[in-house]
């Protein structure tokens, strides 16, 4: 589920006024108070917007926004691996991932911002995502660092590193399969949501994160907590999945943008 | 909409593709660097633009290769078989080793090891070799790569006329000149000093 928002929700969402909150005290009525005041038109994904090349030391970066949720990806490699221990297989990149989210990303400061269980099991997450498919055979004997900051947190920051990382490998020229992209999407009352911001997300329904090769129509990610109907759940992953193509379509002409501006920069 | 005719110059202008990007059948073209094979057909696997490049006159093959020319090239990486520059780090009794700093003229991002075996300095006399008469650290030798080597260093060789000590500095501080195979001269102070040399054309 993750911290609590810095901002107020989305745009289609509007917030309890005070005076209902301070009626309401126990949890199911706060829900049923938030619930009540979700304007209940799917607002469908919330305004994407992508950048590459913020970091200009890094190989590849990319800085990608769903909404309110900001995040900074940055791609070092491919170079020669650091620690040799690590090596496992020689004919292969090997490929780490690490995810933190800054201290002021979040309404409360928070303490430890790498380390904790969420930020391990959403590196792994990332990573074995985005190792399906980076090409990494061709590069044996080598390393790729893809390091992955949230700036600004309000649900959804799975999908949001996922596709930052994927623009920022591929503004690195790291050869891969094809472009990975996320979103999420879950259920609240008996309306599949896509892109569920923090407010939506810790309304208690579930929520599917799922990760695409964008044109070769493939799932590489799927992960839900709580639990679905097996037909309800259909229904979710698909919204999701067209969610995913949406992102994929906005990611190409981000890519196609910048290697136009490339070029003309370079005067060929 | 993606993938917009640039050059207008016909169908077979050059246009830009992203990764995943179905190029053409794999019976009909060879896939390049860029470009990869996935069942039957040439997939992109980097944001660029899509070359074709007729086959080679006398080969087997009759396919075009297709490539996709990124804007940023990750950084060079030693394959078998490629001449590399490196700086020598370390010399001792039977291996030198040294720092691979350009492959095939094109600069490395980051330096990768490599290792100079007493075997490999040269192709005549390889078990009388001293390499401290060889090779000195700082100087810079052209190199071939064998293999990738051990977990720790790529394996290179000197091997051949043209490899060797290319460039060299004198204990005194000067550039030395090469005089022979196995000597380079100080112009400062006129010292000779030993080094397996490179035969520069």
């Amino acid at each position: 589920m993750g911290p609590p928002p810095t901002l107020p929700t989305s745009h289609s969402f509007s917030s309890p006024s005070p005076k209902t909150l301070q009626e309401t005290k126990t949890p199911f009525e706060i829900r049923f108070a938030l619930l009540s005041s979700l304007s209940i038109q799917n607002h469908g994904m919330r305004h994407l917007k992508g950048e590459i090349g913020v970091v200009s030391k890094a190989d590849g970066s990319a800085l990608f926004e769903m909404g309110n949720t900001r995040v900074i990806a940055a791609v070092y490699g491919p170079k020669e691996i650091q620690n040799k221990g690590q090596q496992m297989n020689n004919n292969e990149a090997l490929v780490r991932c690490e995810y933190s989210m800054a201290n002021f990303s979040t309404g409360d400061r928070t303490r430890r911002p790498k380390g904790d269980r969420r930020s391990t099991e959403i590196s792994l997450v990332i990573r074995q995502t985005m190792e399906a498919c980076i090409l990494t055979k061709l590069m044996p004997r080598s390393q790729i660092d893809i390091f992955v900051q949230v700036l600004q947190a309000d649900g959804g920051t799975r999908s949001a590193c996922i596709n930052a990382a994927t623009l920022a490998l591929a503004d690195a020229g790291v050869p891969m399969r094809d472009i990975i992209t996320s979103c999420s999407a879950g259920y609240l009352c008996t309306t599949p949501l896509l892109d569920l911001n923090y407010a939506e997300d810790s309304a208690g329904g579930p929520d599917v994160t799922v990760g695409i090769l964008a044109k070769m129509d493939k799932v590489t990610l799927l992960q839900m907590d709580a639990k679905l109907p097996l037909d309800t759940f259909e229904n979710v992953m698909q919204l999701a999945i067209e969610g995913c193509k949406a992102v994929a379509q906005y990611i190409r002409e981000i890519l196609l943008e910048n290697t136009k501006q490339l070029e003309s920069r370079r005067g060929s | 909409m993606v993938g917009m005719m640039i050059d207008g110059a016909g169908e077979e202008a050059d246009e830009l593709v992203t990764p995943g990007e179905f190029l053409g059948e794999a019976t009909q073209l060879v896939a390049g660097k860029g470009a990869y094979v996935s069942g039957r057909s040439i997939l992109a696997s980097l944001t660029g633009r899509r070359t074709i490049t007729p086959p080679t006159p006398g080969s087997s093959d009759n396919r075009s290769t297709i490539e996709v020319v990124g804007h940023k090239a990750h950084g060079a990486v030693p394959q078998p078989g490629s001449i590399v520059i490196a700086r020598v780090t370390k010399v001792m009794a039977r291996n030198a080793s040294v720092d691979i700093m350009c492959v095939d003229s094109k600069a490395v991002k980051e330096k990768f090891s490599g290792i100079i075996r007493q075997q490999d300095v040269r192709a005549t006399e390889i078990d009388k070799v001293d390499m401290y008469q060889s090779f000195r650290p700082g100087d810079i030798v052209r190199a071939l790569v064998l293999s990738l080597g051990d977990a720790r260093a790529y394996y290179l060789s000197t091997a051949k006329n043209e490899l060797g000590v290319v460039s060299a500095q004198s204990i005194s501080g000067g550039t030395m000149v090469p005089i022979s195979w196995t000597e380079m001269q100080c112009p400062l102070t006129g010292q000779i000093e030993q080094r397996k040399v490179a035969k520069v054309d």
